[in-house]
């Protein structure tokens, strides 16, 4: 009885869980029974060697790759959990997990403010005659989504560049733009490919702050892939490690640091060599 | 001397071949009868009269030419850029112009009055009923198509059966066709309209739900494949549809509100205005709809699909929307057609006229209404002049190879089309400096 509880306590506060997912291509096997588990609320890294599984782990997640093997439910805050695994994309997105892209995918001819408000307005519906007559209900929900824009600008700091074009950004304020997109959707959780990826120092700091602002002011969980270790040790609360697509470790940052199984996987060979 | 340089004479070659393609396209027919080469022959060594001025066998004229087009490739190749430029500050003056909303409206007006006024301008009534055949509703087929190819960047190479359907419906229910009207009870032609056009939307979703999950060339060959079913079926069933020679007895439009009588009869000029006021209905809604939420996901899904996807878009319900939208004005423009030719048969629904209305989308400037409106009045009304006097010794069939090339020009020099709308020229020029091209590195690999 009292371990049912203890049970259901721990489900109520995870927000992810994703079990024994493998995935294949082909032969090729990206993912292999890899388990996760996400609380609500917490800054949670994936780090790992390229070619681990990092981003198929996210597309996994997001329903742009169906796993052949396992189950991934998102629990939402006031709604029934659901199983990822068989929804489209479309459908993840719009029940609450929101994402960016490794390599940005921004509307480029798009203005700032334009691919915001795209992610700020709600898709669901059809919409053809509210779009032709303009009634109160449309015009309501346009005001509603360039609030909505207004206020993430400021959020992530783009005010003064709402009317640029996206493409005309610099790279550190286009991971900003992914970012503002992603939250527009009004997600619970975030999950960020490699924010920090072709930005320079002071960049990468404005967009450590950023995304503990995600989680801090916005409430939003987040689930971060990131390559530079020194800004995800600063960030994360808690890291999963990944190599050739299977799980090899997981704890707080301090632990991994010293798990003796992931300085082998990071640094191979040469550090064999070096203990010899 | 860069003129004889290696590569200048290379180049000078490849025309001269061109040329020499073109001197037998456009030469005397060959004969399967006598020897099949006479037209090669032909080609090459009929005298032809140039202007009446003088007369030399076709190879002679052909290889000037040549030499003429490389000579002017010569001269223009060093002053590309400043030439390309000059081009662009040509155009860019009623882009200047219409910046401002209060010019812009000017502008329309002017434009509306001069539209309303035409029938007076015009006096052979042939040449108002090329206007309303040949160009108002091709401007309406091309309005249509922008919705698909221009807004959601579908490519669709069967728009004509949109086309069919609005026209046979209008056949099938003034009981037109062999097979007898809906409950025995034909309807007057006007009536037709709002039912065509919702069939051809509904013929619209019922082609796009299971078509519109392909991408890219999967979707345009699958369209192309849908286009030659219509026109197949329309062709054989004879006894739905009348076959190959279909109906010619499709009734006239008219209209009685009981206190006031009209009927659409010979005369072109009633057509043309109820033609005109759909033209700017279609423009109106589709403009309406271009920057509603629904535009907006057209331009997400247009621009990255997979980004669209991630923040809530379902891109089939969308593309399936696009797909609707266009057939409705293309399903019009098929009602309007058979009611003024009164004609319906299998020729006018070809392969031929899905890619000549895409042809006035891309020339226009794919998802610009005015431009597409525009592109289709230019090139409609050329094609249009040029069948009926056939001037310097133009002939019909060889309509495509200057419209070929007239499209290779553009593509060149104005690749975004001749008045591109804003967001489209943005993505042709990102693409031309190789910016912000998504590479599908991350998310390719299809799903087993």
């Amino acid at each position: 009885m009292n371990d049912q509880a203890t049970t259901d306590q721990v489900t109520t506060d995870l927000i992810i869980r994703a079990e024994h997912l493998t995935l294949r291509f082909g032969g090729v096997v990206s993912l292999r029974d890899v388990s996760i588990e996400m609380r609500r609320g917490e800054i949670l890294a994936v780090i790992g060697p390229n070619g681990a599984g990092k981003t198929s782990l996210f597309n996994s997640l997001t329903g742009v790759y169906q796993p052949q093997e396992g189950s991934i439910m998102f629990m939402a805050r006031d709604a029934a959990p659901l199983s990822v695994i068989g929804k489209k994309a479309h459908q993840i997105a719009q029940a609450g997990v929101s994402r960016t892209f490794q390599a940005s995918r921004l509307f480029s001819a798009l203005n700032v403010f334009e691919n915001i408000k795209i992610g700020a307005e709600d898709h669901r519906g059809i919409g053809l005659v509210g779009a032709l007559v303009r009634g109160p209900g449309t015009r309501r929900g346009e005001h509603r989504s360039d609030g909505v824009v207004v206020d993430l600008l400021e959020f992530v700091g783009l005010t003064s560049e709402a009317n640029l074009i996206a493409s005309q950004l610099s790279y550190g304020a286009r991971r900003r733009l992914e970012i503002a997109r992603a939250l527009a959707t009004d997600p619970e959780v975030i999950l960020l490919d490699e924010p920090a990826a072709g930005t320079n120092p002071s960049e990468k700091l404005e967009l450590a702050e950023l995304i503990r602002r995600v989680r801090d002011e916005r409430g939003v969980s987040v689930l971060l892939i990131e390559h530079d270790m020194k800004l995800i040790m600063s960030l994360a609360e808690r890291l999963y490690v990944l190599n050739f697509g299977s799980v090899i470790a997981e704890g707080s940052p301090a632990e991994i640091r010293a798990n003796p199984v992931v300085i082998d996987a990071y640094l191979g060979s040469s550090h064999e060599e070096t203990k010899a | 001397m860069t003129f004889l340089s290696l590569t200048n004479l290379k180049r000078l070659f490849m025309i001269l071949i061109v040329a020499a393609v073109v001197a037998v396209m456009t030469g005397t027919p060959g004969s399967s009868t006598a020897s099949p080469t006479t037209g090669v022959h032909g080609s090459f060594l009929e005298r032809v009269s140039w202007f009446g001025l003088f007369a030399a066998p076709r190879w002679l004229l052909f290889l000037t030419l040549g030499v003429i087009v490389w000579l002017l490739m010569s001269l223009y190749r060093p002053r590309a850029r400043t030439i390309r430029r000059g081009i662009d500050t040509v155009f860019a003056f009623p882009k200047e112009l219409t910046s401002k909303r209060s010019t812009r409206i000017a502008l329309i007006l002017v434009a509306l009055i001069i539209v309303l006024l035409l029938p007076k301008f015009v006096h052979e009534s042939f040449w108002m009923y090329l206007i309303v055949e040949q160009i108002g509703v091709w401007i309406l087929l091309a309005l249509g198509l922008n919705v698909v190819v221009g807004f959601a960047g579908l490519l669709d190479l069967g728009f004509a059966a949109f086309y069919a359907i609005g026209a046979y419906t209008t056949a099938f229910l003034t009981g037109a066709l062999p097979m007898p009207a809906l409950f025995h009870h034909p309807i007057p032609t006007l009536w037709v309209i709002p039912i065509g056009i919702l069939a051809a939307m509904i013929f619209g979703v019922v082609l796009g739900t299971p078509t519109l999950r392909l991408r890219g060339d999967y979707l345009a060959i699958v369209t192309l494949g849908f286009a030659l079913i219509i026109d197949d079926f329309v062709e054989t069933q004879s006894g739905v549809t009348g076959g190959g020679v279909g109906s010619s007895a499709v009734p006239h439009p008219s209209l009685n509100l009981g206190f006031w009588h009209f009927h659409w009869g010979i005369s072109p000029t009633p057509y043309y205005y109820l033609c005109l006021v759909f033209v700017v209905v279609f423009i109106l809604v589709f403009t309406s709809l271009e920057h509603s939420r629904i535009g907006r996901a057209w331009v997400a899904i247009r621009e990255d699909e997979v980004a669209a996807e991630s923040v809530g878009i379902n891109p089939l319900k969308y593309k399936v929307m696009a797909f609707a939208v266009g057939a409705a004005s293309g399903g019009f423009g098929g009602v309007m057609s058979a009611g003024l030719v009164g004609i319906v048969n299998p020729g006018l629904f070809t392969y031929q006229v899905s890619v000549n209305v895409l042809v006035l989308v891309i020339f226009g400037g794919m998802g610009s209404i005015w431009g597409v409106a525009l592109g289709a009045i230019v090139i409609q009304t050329a094609t249009s002049y040029l069948d009926n006097y056939q001037p310097w010794g133009y002939q019909i069939n060889d309509l495509y190879m200057y419209i070929g090339a007239l499209l290779i020009i553009m593509m060149i020099f104005r690749p975004a089309g001749l008045l591109p709308s804003r967001r489209r020229a943005r993505e042709f020029a990102a693409a031309e400096g190789g910016e912000d091209i998504h590479t599908d590195e991350v998310l390719t690999g299809d799903q087993p």
